[in-house]
């Protein structure tokens, strides 16, 4: 009731403020008429008796001043005058406030960027029930601290899955790829295979129909999907029958048996999966990939919902107490008794699960934390660039603030007034700000589907975003605004109305040292960016001992033998097309097969030491990888011909040290079987697993001998356009291979595409160190012109006695150079430390590179003396005669 | 005579007492309750009006506009039945600490 009552007056009275101004009034005049009536009464003279009676009352605007402060929402109003006040104050200097806005929206604006790519990125929650309670398993050594892995083959989550007691749902999960589509008309939807309880697991609600359960999850169970709500939108067209009815898929009919909810599209954050199926129909629909069924295969990532009775820590416990056992029907059979021990010593691990999965953590962590202090530094080069112009500003306001001391406001509420100006300001950056926000996740989304196409991140703004921006646009305010608001009101408003000079005093001390921390921050983030800028480019130039250039790549499913025997010869018969060959692995293509070969009679390594690689004839001119010695593949090494590899050089060098490798014979493991080959050629070193590794030990078998299913790719080169390649490439394999999607893609963006990361830091390093050198030139300028602009009379004085242009020039110039050298000064061991921080992800260059360094100091030099020739020259053309006569 | 200052928390209390007698307006309070206190006590205007407003927002008192005794228009106060209760409670807490700080002198 009170508080209603209460609400309710403080409504009322917000919006009848003048009505009850008015009225208050009224009361106190009549307070004074009464007063003065009764002194009348008791015979004092009129004047008298109403001089008395004000003296009473002790003064109108006092008493109504306290009756403000004590009725609710008194501090409300006082608020929303001091907001108004600061918009007229706003609008009285337009151009002022432009340029703190813009700057503060920039500053602003990139945090709240890089803070919604850390939010989209690790801290949303999947639209499930009850996020907070899953948890993500791992396996890791006891007692290191290290996160383990976060792999499980089938057999261990179904094995997981039946421990009732300490999971309420266990839920496996792995992204994939399907062919969707009658045959000749396929396209690729992206997917994943989840085990049967999934579904259950997060809790979901279908939006159709029904989810996924374990009796789907079943060998013999038909073949069923689930849609993503989306996948129903776009291509089913919001059918309601779509439930029931039958896909193609991989060439398999696959029956819809429900649409799940709005808004979930996997627990693989930042990719779709629009189709959903079982892990038990991988048998029948990626027959190649069966072997992923099997117990040695470690490909699901599995998030778990501890029953609500069982603590985490319960959780743990007891799963690691039955593990010991359970380790025994799970792990893999075949392997040695060694391995099978070290599975079993393993410990289980859990990590809030409610955020779901992605690769894409691990990889961008760090860089998205590197740019959130990049960020951080270019809003604290932006506060300084806006308190300097307060602060040069506020010789301008003195006046007024000094009027309003005079007349009775106290320093705090002075102090309020200007904080609140500088917050507003701060917030209608912060919302400008949220524009460039969405620009910079719509660069980041760009640079990383070059990656993975299938990248989607939901950016859209959330309260925690919100939130964000709004503390820090806050703060900002506050931190711009505190020193100037200081400064300001603590000046004597006798002094004040007097003169400007105590104001000008102190800022001497305090706005140059601004710039010269702007330049020292600045230094710091074009110097990073130059680290970031040089790294790519070393990688970029790096001769990867292939040539990507011309190349075309189409990934196929099948197997060659499944694969119309003269599918190679008819590309090779195309038009434009140089070279064309198999390989079980592309360069750079993420995925690699590794295993065992010495010289023969040595023993195998239990371990394995070597790429392998699978290749037709016609791999290494396809790619232009060079023999160095012996031969290539030929057409004569067929499944019955003798086992033949090429190696490396690396491979080359580690085993046969000092004699050529051609004619040696090799004991190697190939898919597991043992395998007496010979080498034929040796190779040029390429750089197939990672641009930055020194290129691995590599054999290479001919794709005809390989013993067991595998998914290749065909790789193809062309000359003159690619466009035309491409589209004949299309047609050809489309008309060949009907039930299959066929995307034909250049290696050069596979290539490009292990660069993203690289890129990524470089654009946006780059990007905001440009914005860090903008701001701080910026400053220099405002505080250059501002000097001049106030010594202008002084300025006169010197020319009229005679000094030259060239010596004004070179008094501001000098001014100017003194602050960047400072800054400079400090910059130097802040960048040092800083750049230490990244050295991990440099290549071919150190942190204290002396070009980037030397380069870095040269850029914020120049910029500067440029930020100071306007000025310099304005001062240079002042008439001693209008400066003298000015004020 | 010197006048004494008003004990904290207290000037509501006289004020809804004042009120409870009669309705009365800003003034009239003021005078009311320098006779009733013997001249001890003069309200500064500057604390009374913001304890008069503050008491008719939170619904304890409530005012109209009518002509005083010599026909000027004057605000006049009023208790509401949620001043009464205030009131009472105010009274029974006033005179219990009335007694305790008696009890102490006298017992010492």
């Amino acid at each position: 009731m009170t508080l209603w009552h209460r609400l309710t007056s403080v409504v009322r009275w917000m919006f009848r403020r003048d009505e009850a101004e008015q009225r208050l009034d009224d009361e106190l005049r009549s307070f004074v008429d009464l007063s003065a009536a009764e002194k009348m009464r008791d015979g004092m003279a009129p004047a008298e008796a109403r001089r008395l009676a004000m003296i009473e009352l002790g003064g109108t605007e006092q008493v109504k001043e306290r009756v403000r402060r004590y009725r609710h929402g008194g501090l409300l109003d006082e608020i929303g005058r001091d907001v108004r006040y600061a918009f007229r104050m706003f609008a009285k200097t337009p151009g002022f406030t432009l340029v703190v806005v813009l700057t503060l929206a920039l500053g602003i604006g990139a945090n709240t960027a890089v803070f919604t790519l850390i939010d989209a990125l690790m801290l949303r929650s999947l639209p499930v029930h009850r996020p907070g309670e899953l948890v993500q398993l791992r396996m890791g050594d006891p007692g290191s601290t290290e996160p383990g892995g976060e792999s499980f083959s089938n057999a261990i989550v179904r094995g997981l899955a039946e421990q009732r007691d300490v999971f309420a749902g266990v839920a496996g999960y792995s992204g994939g790829g399907f062919d969707v589509g009658p045959s000749g008309a396929v396209s690729r939807v992206r997917g994943a295979w989840v085990t049967g309880g999934f579904y259950g697991t997060l809790g979901l609600i279908p939006e159709a129909g029904r989810l996924l359960t374990a009796q789907d999850d079943e060998r013999d169970a038909p073949l069923v999907a689930v849609i993503s709500y989306g996948y129903w939108v776009r291509q089913l067209g919001r059918n309601p029958g779509a439930v029931g009815q039958i896909l193609q898929v991989n060439g398999q009919p696959v029956t819809i048996v429900g649409i799940s909810p709005r808004g979930f599209v996997g627990a693989n954050v930042g990719a779709i999966a629009d189709l959903t199926m079982p892990t038990a129909a991988l048998a029948r629909l990626e027959p190649q990939a069966a072997g992923l069924l099997e117990p040695g295969n470690f490909w699901l990532r599995v998030l778990a919902r501890p029953r609500p009775d069982v603590t985490a820590a319960e959780a743990a416990a007891r799963l690691n107490t039955v593990w010991p056992q359970l380790a025994d029907q799970v792990i893999a059979k075949h392997w040695s008794a060694s391995r099978r021990q070290e599975m079993k010593s393993l410990v289980f691990q859990q990590s809030p699960g409610g955020t779901g999965w992605t690769y894409l953590r691990d990889i961008y962590r760090t860089p998205l934390f590197i740019l959130m202090a990049v960020v951080g530094l270019v809003l604290i080069i932006a506060c300084a660039n806006v308190a300097s112009l307060l602060l040069a500003r506020a010789s301008s306001r003195q006046r007024e603030i000094a009027v309003r001391l005079a007349i009775g406001a106290s320093r705090g509420r002075i102090i309020r007034q200007l904080l609140i100006e500088s917050t507003l300001l701060s917030l209608i950056g912060a919302a400008l700000g949220t524009q460039l926000a969405w620009f910079c996740g719509y660069v980041f989304v760009s640079i990383l589907s070059a990656q993975d196409s299938g990248i989607v991140f939901d950016l859209s703004p959330n309260w925690r975003i919100l939130a964000f921006t709004c503390v820090v646009a806050t703060a900002t305010g506050i931190l711009f605004g505190a020193a100037p608001a200081l400064q300001t009101s603590s000046a004597e408003p006798v002094a004040a109305l007097k003169k400007n000079e105590m104001i000008a005093r102190t800022r001497s001390r305090l706005l140059p040292s601004l710039i010269s921390v702007q330049v020292a921050l600045s230094l710091v983030l074009v110097a990073g960016a130059g680290l970031f800028l040089r790294t790519l480019q070393n990688l970029q130039s790096l001769d990867p001992g292939f040539s990507a250039e011309g190349v075309l790549l189409v990934d196929l499913d099948e197997h060659p033998g499944a694969l119309p025997p003269a599918l190679l010869d008819d590309v090779r018969r195309l038009p434009g097309v140089v070279a064309a060959s198999l390989a079980s692995h592309t360069p750079l293509n993420g995925g690699y097969w590794s295993d065992a070969a010495v010289p023969a009679g040595q023993p195998l390594p239990e371990k394995d030491n070597a790429i392998f690689i699978g290749a037709s004839p016609g791999f290494f001119p396809t790619l232009q990888i060079q023999i160095v010695s012996g031969r290539e593949f030929s057409e004569g090494d067929t499944a019955g011909s003798p086992a033949v590899a090429v190696v490396n050089e690396t491979f080359a060098q580690r085993h046969f040290p000092d004699r050529n490798p051609v004619g040696e014979r090799l004991a190697a493991s190939v898919n597991g079987d043992k395998r007496d080959l010979e080498i034929v050629g040796v190779a040029r070193n390429t750089s197939i697993a990672g641009l930055r590794q020194a290129p691995p030990s590599t054999v290479y078998v001919p794709y005809a001998q390989l013993n067991r299913n595998r998914a290749g790719s065909l790789a193809v080169r062309a000359s003159g356009a690619l466009g035309q390649a491409v589209s004949s490439l299309q047609q050809t394999l489309q008309a060949r291979i009907p039930n299959m999607s066929i995307e034909v893609r250049p290696l050069s963006t596979q290539v490009a595409a292990t660069l993203v990361r690289e890129r990524l830091m470089a654009t946006l390093a780059g990007g905001f160190g440009v914005l860090a050198l903008a701001l701080s030139c910026i400053g220099l300028y405002g505080l250059l012109a501002y000097t001049v602009a106030q010594r202008t009379r002084e300025i006169g004085i010197r020319m009229a006695l005679g000094a030259q242009s060239k010596r004004v020039v070179g008094l501001v110039i000098g001014r100017a150079t003194k602050l960047v050298v400072v800054g400079l000064a400090l910059g130097l061991p802040a960048t040092w430390a800083g750049t230490q921080w990244i050295e991990s992800m440099l290549f071919g260059l150190t942190p204290t590179d002396p070009m980037v360094l030397l380069g870095s100091i040269v850029l914020l030099a120049a910029s500067a003396q440029l930020a100071a020739f306007l000025p310099a020259r304005r001062a240079s053309r002042v008439d001693p005669l209008v400066a003298l006569r000015h004020e | 005579m010197d006048k004494l200052d008003i004990p904290q928390g207290t000037l509501d209390l006289m004020i809804l007492t004042i009120l409870a007698r009669e309705p009365l307006h800003g003034y009239g309070i003021s005078q009311r309750l320098a006779s009733l206190s013997h001249n001890n006590f003069q309200v500064n205007p500057g604390s009374l009006f913001p304890s008069l407003y503050r008491l008719e927002q939170d619904g304890k008192l409530k005012a109209e506009w009518r002509p005083s005794e010599n026909n000027r228009n004057a605000k006049y106060y009023a208790l509401t039945a949620a001043g009464r209760k205030q009131l009472e409670q105010h009274r029974q807490r006033w005179e219990r600490i009335a007694f305790a700080i008696t009890s102490v002198l006298e017992g010492a």
